[in-house]
């Protein structure tokens, strides 16, 4: 304990970076002048961490008290923060109208001569490459959650990197590419326009290969990373694509010139835009891992647990979302939106539909605790992708009060998904990394190579020997199934009740999605559970298990935090209409505020809202849904999984429950089912990496081996000429350089005469 | 020729002549001041002594052998700052020969930084040493020799500085010049203290060499322009250039009188800018005279003969919309000059050879876009951005050229510089100097985002701009277009053709600094103030290339380039 207390004294260093942002507060600045701080900082920090850990890799001072520069991060990543929560003070009532929102600020110019265009003045004042920062709801939510968890995790990774000892002396790259990457999330999500959103789109795709290879020694890792950052480039050739065309059509890139009318007064050629808007979705397809890009991301699972916590599961991934949701105005026709753009909407809800499916199918069988979270992210993601798709499609047929619930749920959505997950991987993380040590502690000296401690056969029982993680865990699983009241029951109704909407009243071909997401809603309450009850109640498993002990320093304080905002800030959030603030990025000012007069008539309006909705089809779809998450699903997975902890072990109250509950329903082998050919399919997911690899081996492969042939010896040997040539023509022209002054003069002689018979016979 | 009589000095044009006034200041200060001395004057019949402060023996502060570099720099340095205070200011015709403007200032403000760069790299190039000692009979040979150079260099201190203020004047007066007779006059005062400064260094054979070349083939394009300004007198009457001027509007046909004066000035200023084939000393001068001086020849001494040039061309001969009578011998000239200039930087293993010849290189792409200029197919519009280009070229090269010879200048310190090989693993003995030095040699290949991209895209847009639309817009093949286009095109298409070959051998510096060994493991001498002028030139070249000072700075070119066209 005494130990802890002097790791928790390191915090006195980043004290300083915390007084930065009260300092320029003091000295009178504006929030949005110090909001290039969100950017600026973690961008100054990243080199310095960089040069200065492979300066003094491990020397004493740096590694135990700056912990491989994680210190520095962290205080940089505290400046981040702070900035982002004084611009998300200042702005979140202060959203100004759509109609005329510009950027709040510019940070950088460049040079501004627009030589390229066609008017040939030296200095116009139309920037090429401005970068400048865009506020609205949906920027201020996904900034502060993105700033909230990059503060988080890497307080957690001072815990889980620096105590790991194969981490040693390699800590100063993670955290420099931790806080590289951060900066290209806070960047992507300030940015004003869709050059800037790209660049840094780049920097985290970058960061996310730098990191999932961290182990690059080990071939699975740097095959990881190659997947990831190849299958992630498939999509970004496209989103290059979409923005030349978006550029094609309005001559600008920035938000302000695109969103303010999308139409150009109807003069839209709207199947151009179309193209447009599905080349950039599939690059949000690659970015987000969804169906059929979907591969990357298990294996993305190589890189450190909290990498995974924050990239592939709580920001990152998120970008692809972003994207989505930046396509709104383009569509709303409401709002000078084009129409005929209903097929993307379709388009993207399917795109959802399959992917939330067959993720959850897939996670059905998976024993990797970290596989298991990585598979229902794709899944989760999927729904928010199914919600906008819906959104875009009642966006684009003026159903505009639908478009708006759906959108907000979606984005709520986000919220939810990104912190309940980004702690479900913290706490797996805990348990991986508690498993590890306590297997090291059993097996000192002679090393047991197959050992996983990740694998969820080797665990069980754990909720009596990690208590706050089992908590933490049960609260994760629950907001991501959807129990009602907690963390993402909330906003997944709302996508759910929405896409069956737009099937039953408006458009057949949504029955797709909508089936695909209801079933998927029942999955996630099997598959969540199936995790928990795999790892947490029952026997333990293995030997492992009974050496485990919870008290790895820095671990359990961003746990705790992120159960009480999982559990509470769902229904707290909205309780103040968080799907009418977050969509009124488009639409009108909306504010987080209580829509009724006292707390408790705007709790019970908000129930009857949720589970008495007005519209009886609304009304049997969000009993169907709670129905399959709750009841179906968990009990399910209680009865293969669950069961009592061993004799004598007993856990807190807020576990203890769930465990006993959990022996209840009686026991299920399902040892032949699992040998079936659906589950071997599953196993293999899908075969959907064979398939690409195959298709690569066949094609990309040969035409490589093609484009290596005709580089060597037809480009090369081009060059290889024009060099000989010209050190022949060298040669030959400094001989003419005789070194005596005579033969200048001649030569200048001769000069004379030739410009003289020039100008002459030219002219007469 | 009546004008010059007019010439009255008024406190007004007192100021208008500051950095002028400044530089004759320090001239007289150079002379006087180390001279000062407890010399005592007897009032004739009298017994009484006055102090005359000349002579006697001198006092030891004023006698300090390293005075006259000081001297120098702030001569340079107030000379600087007050020719930029002017830039801005309206412009003012001084006695009819004389016009301060916007154009002049702009050049003579980077003569002047060029010149300031200069005299301070030269506080190490030519050491003074305060405590010298005398040589004594039982010193050994090498002991000897180097006490003997050591009073040798501090007593030739005064002649370098002075040179250098001659320069200065000169450039300065030249740039304000409208009269061609005092053009020449001017440059001929700068170009036979260039000369001297080239074999400054006379106890080193090559210099004495190189400086009697330079000198001789210098007279003879002199000597050919002024033949060639007596005939444009002959024919106008006046070399006047506002009525040289008139005259070639209202000109009938061609005159052979004015035809073949301005083809033998094209000579003299040739030979100023190093066009091929007037351009052969130059390669010699280069490398035989001292680096820093290379570099005042690369960049003032050519932005002299291109001020030269547009004076010439540009304000007296443009016709307007239509063809000069000198465009397609320029375009040829300018193609020729750029190509010689690149093949033959390929094989140098001399780097100031190479560097000489990337200068000539770079003399042709300036021509180039004088002559797109003298075509007549550029609208106003393309014509200044031309010409912004050309002097924007003009005024950064200051940054990265003279830099690049400074970074010579600082090997020739410890007696290398002059092979490639020195060079070698520079990146290893001081990987500040050896970035800033290779980042001047992108700069001279034109790598964004550095100043050299900037001038290099402003020409090739001006050029391609101004050009391209004269082909057939309809063709459907590119081949029937470009059989149509202006042939001025392909002076852009010359361009960027030469660029590439002179990556060869700009990036080939860049791979001797870091990826060869070093000849000799010591680090480089520390030269404080010669370093900070590389750095100064290094920062200068990045910040010139992107962001708000190279916005300044082209507004400033711009206005400068609007003044000549429009005054």
């Amino acid at each position: 304990m005494g130990e802890n207390k002097s790791e928790m004294g390191l915090l006195a260093y980043i004290i300083p970076f915390l007084a930065v942002v009260p300092a320029l507060y003091v000295m009178g600045w504006e929030s949005y002048e110090a909001s290039i701080l969100i950017v600026a900082v973690p961008f100054m920090t990243f080199p310095v961490i960089l040069i200065v850990g492979q300066i003094y890799n491990g020397t004493e001072y740096w590694k135990d008290r700056l912990k491989e520069g994680g210190i520095l991060a962290l205080g940089a990543l505290g400046v981040s923060l702070s900035a982002s929560l004084w611009l998300v003070y200042d702005y979140v009532d202060a959203l100004p109208n759509f109609d005329d929102q510009q950027s709040i600020t510019q940070w950088l110019e460049w040079v501004s001569f627009d030589l390229l265009q066609s008017d040939y003045t030296l200095t116009s004042g139309s920037k090429v490459l401005g970068m400048g920062v865009w506020v609205d709801s949906i920027t201020l939510m996904i900034l502060f959650v993105a700033t909230f968890l990059c503060f988080l995790i890497c307080w957690f990774s001072l815990g889980y990197m620096n105590t790991d000892p194969i981490n040693e002396n390699r800590n100063h790259r993670f955290y420099g590419e931790f806080v590289l990457f951060a900066l290209g999330m806070f960047g992507m999500v300030l940015a004003d326009n869709f050059l800037w959103l790209f660049i840094f789109w780049e920097v985290m795709g970058l960061c996310s290969y730098l990191l999932i290879g961290f182990y690059y020694w080990k071939d699975s890792a740097a095959y990881a990373s190659k997947k990831a950052f190849l299958t992630t480039r498939v999509g970004d050739v496209f989103l290059m694509i979409g923005l030349f065309i978006l550029y094609d059509i309005y001559g600008s890139l920035e938000f302000s010139v695109i969103f303010h009318d999308p139409s150009l007064g109807g003069m839209v050629d709207s199947n151009k835009l179309f193209w447009a808007l599905l080349m950039m979705f599939i690059g949000a397809v690659g970015k987000s891992a969804q169906f059929p890009l979907h591969v990357w991301l298990p294996d993305a699972m190589e890189g450190p647990t909290p990498v995974s916590a924050l990239i592939h599961a709580a920001t990152m991934v998120n970008a692809g979302l972003y994207l989505v949701a930046r396509m709104v105005p383009f569509v709303d026709v409401g709002h000078h939106g084009v129409p005929g753009l209903e097929d993307l909407g379709l388009i993207v809800a399917y795109v959802g539909g399959i992917t939330a499916f067959m993720a959850a199918a897939i996670a059905f069988v998976q024993n990797d605790i970290k596989k298991v979270l990585a598979y229902s992210t794709m899944s989760q993601l999927a729904y928010i992708f199914t919600g906008l798709g819906s959104a875009l499609w009642f966006y684009n047929n003026d159903e505009h009060h639908a478009a708006v619930v759906v959108f907000g749920a979606s984005m709520f959505h986000l919220f939810n998904h990104a912190m309940a997950k980004g702690m479900l991987f913290m706490a797996s993380g805990s348990v991986i990394h508690e498993m590890h040590h306590a297997h090291d502690h059993l097996h000192q000296g002679g090393h047991d190579h197959d050992f996983d401690p990740q694998d969820m056969r080797n665990m069980g029982g754990l909720a009596s020997k990690m208590p706050v993680t089992a908590t933490a865990m049960m609260f994760g699983s629950m907001s991501i199934i959807g129990i009602p009241l907690i963390g993402g029951f909330w906003s997944k109704e709302g996508i759910i009740a929405e896409t069956w909407l737009a099937a039953l009243e408006h458009e057949p071909l949504m029955f797709g999605p909508a089936i695909l997401v209801l079933l998927t809603a029942g999955m996630t309450g099997f598959y969540m559970s199936r995790m928990w009850f795999m790892t947490f109640a029952g026997e333990p498993k293995s030997e492992v298990v009974n050496h485990v002990h919870e008290e790895t320093p820095w671990i359990k304080q961003p746990l705790l935090i992120l159960t009480i905002v999982t559990a509470f800030g769902g229904f707290g959030f909205a309780l103040l209409g968080a799907t009418g603030y977050l969509s009124s990025a488009y639409d009108y000012s909306g504010h987080l505020e209580l829509h009724e007069s006292t707390l408790l008539s705007s709790i019970i309006a908000e129930l009857e809202h949720a589970f008495l909705p007005e519209k009886m089809n609304l009304r049997v779809v969000g009993w169907i849904t709670i129905f399959l998450s709750f009841i179906v699903g968990p009990i399910v997975a209680a009865r293969i999984h669950g069961g009592n902890l061993a004799e004598g072990e007993s856990s807190t109250p807020f576990v203890s429950w769930l465990v006993s509950l959990s022996s209840k329903f009686g026991k299920q082998d399902v040892s032949d089912l699992s040998q079936s050919e659906l589950s071997v399919a599953l196993q293999n997911r899908l075969y959907f990496d064979d398939l690409y690899e195959g298709i690569l081996a066949k094609t990309v492969v040969p035409f490589s081996e093609f484009a290596a042939w005709f580089d060597k010896n037809v480009i090369d040997g081009i060059i290889k000429q024009i060099e000989s040539k010209s050190v022949l023509g060298s040669v030959q022209v400094r001989s003419i350089t005789t070194g005596s002054a005579r033969d200048y003069i001649l030569m200048a002689t001769i000069g004379m005469l030739s410009i003289i018979a020039l100008i002459w016979g030219i002219n007469s | 020729m009546t004008s010059v009589g007019n010439l009255q000095l008024s406190s007004d044009m007192a100021s208008s002549l500051l950095p002028e006034m400044i530089m004759l200041l320090g001239l007289i200060a150079i002379v006087v001041i180390p001279n000062l001395g407890d010399a005592k004057f007897r009032i004739p019949l009298t017994s009484v002594r006055v102090p005359v402060l000349l002579g006697g023996s001198r006092f030891d502060l004023t006698n300090d052998p390293r005075m006259p570099n000081r001297i120098s720099n702030i001569t340079f340095a107030i000379a600087f700052i007050s020719s930029l205070m002017l830039i801005s200011e309206p412009s003012k015709e001084l006695g009819g020969v004389l016009m301060a403007d916007g154009f002049s200032r702009l050049f003579s403000t980077m003569f002047l930084g060029a010149l300031l760069l200069v005299s301070i790299a030269t506080t190490h190039r030519l050491p003074a040493k305060v405590n010298a000692r005398i040589p004594e009979e039982s010193d050994s040979e090498a002991v000897f020799d180097r006490k003997i150079s050591v009073l040798i260099n501090n007593r030739r201190q005064v002649d370098f500085y002075i040179l250098l203020i001659m320069v200065g004047l000169g450039m300065s007066m030249m740039a304000m010049a409208t009269n061609l007779f005092m053009l020449i006059v001017c440059i001929e005062l700068a170009s036979l203290s260039t000369y001297v400064l080239v074999a400054f260094h006379k106890e080193a054979s090559s210099g004495g060499e190189a400086g009697a070349k330079y000198f001789i083939v210098g007279s003879v394009a002199s000597a050919i322009g002024i033949y060639g300004m007596s005939l444009l007198y002959l024919w106008a009457g006046s070399l006047d250039l506002d009525i040289l001027r008139e005259k070639w509007q209202l000109m009938d046909g061609v005159d052979p009188f004015a035809a073949f004066g301005i083809g033998m000035m094209l000579v003299a200023f040739g030979f100023k800018v190093s066009a091929a084939p007037f351009h052969l000393a130059a390669p010699d001068a280069y490398s035989g005279a001292a680096s820093q001086v290379s570099g005042l020849l690369a960049t003032a001494s050519k932005a002299m003969g291109f001020l030269a040039l547009f004076r010439v061309l540009v304000m007296i001969t443009v016709p307007d919309g239509s063809e000069a009578l000198w465009m397609v011998t320029l375009g040829i000239f300018a193609i020729l000059t750029m190509t010689w200039g690149n093949l033959a930087a390929l094989t140098s293993e001399n780097p100031k050879r190479m560097l000489a010849y990337s200068s000539v290189a770079h003399a042709g792409y300036m021509l180039a876009g004088i002559a797109v200029v003298g075509s007549g197919i550029t609208g106003t519009n393309e014509s200044s951005i031309i010409l912004t280009a050309v002097t924007f070229h003009l005024v950064v090269l200051v940054l990265f050229k003279l830099g690049a010879f400074l970074v010579l200048t600082l090997l020739e310190t410890e007696g290398s510089g002059h092979k490639m090989e020195h060079l070698h693993g520079l990146g290893r003995r001081d990987p500040l100097i050896a970035g800033s030095m290779f980042l001047f040699v992108l700069s001279l290949a034109g790598v964004p985002p550095l100043s050299g991209f900037l001038s290099k895209l402003l020409m090739i847009n001006g050029i391609v701009s101004s050009s391209a639309g004269t082909g057939i817009s309809s063709s459907e093949d590119i081949l029937s277009w470009a059989e149509s286009v202006d042939p001025m095109f392909w002076l852009a298409g010359a361009i960027v053709l030469n660029s590439a070959l002179s990556l060869f051998y700009y990036l080939r510096v860049g791979l001797v600094m870091f990826f060869e060994e070093p000849v000799v493991d010591r680090p480089l001498k520390t030269a404080p103030s010669l370093r900070m002028a590389i750095f100064v030139c290094a920062i200068l070249t990045v910040l010139c290339g992107i962001g708000p000072v190279s916005e300044w700075i082209l507004d400033l070119v711009n206005g400068a380039i609007d003044s000549l066209m429009y005054e």
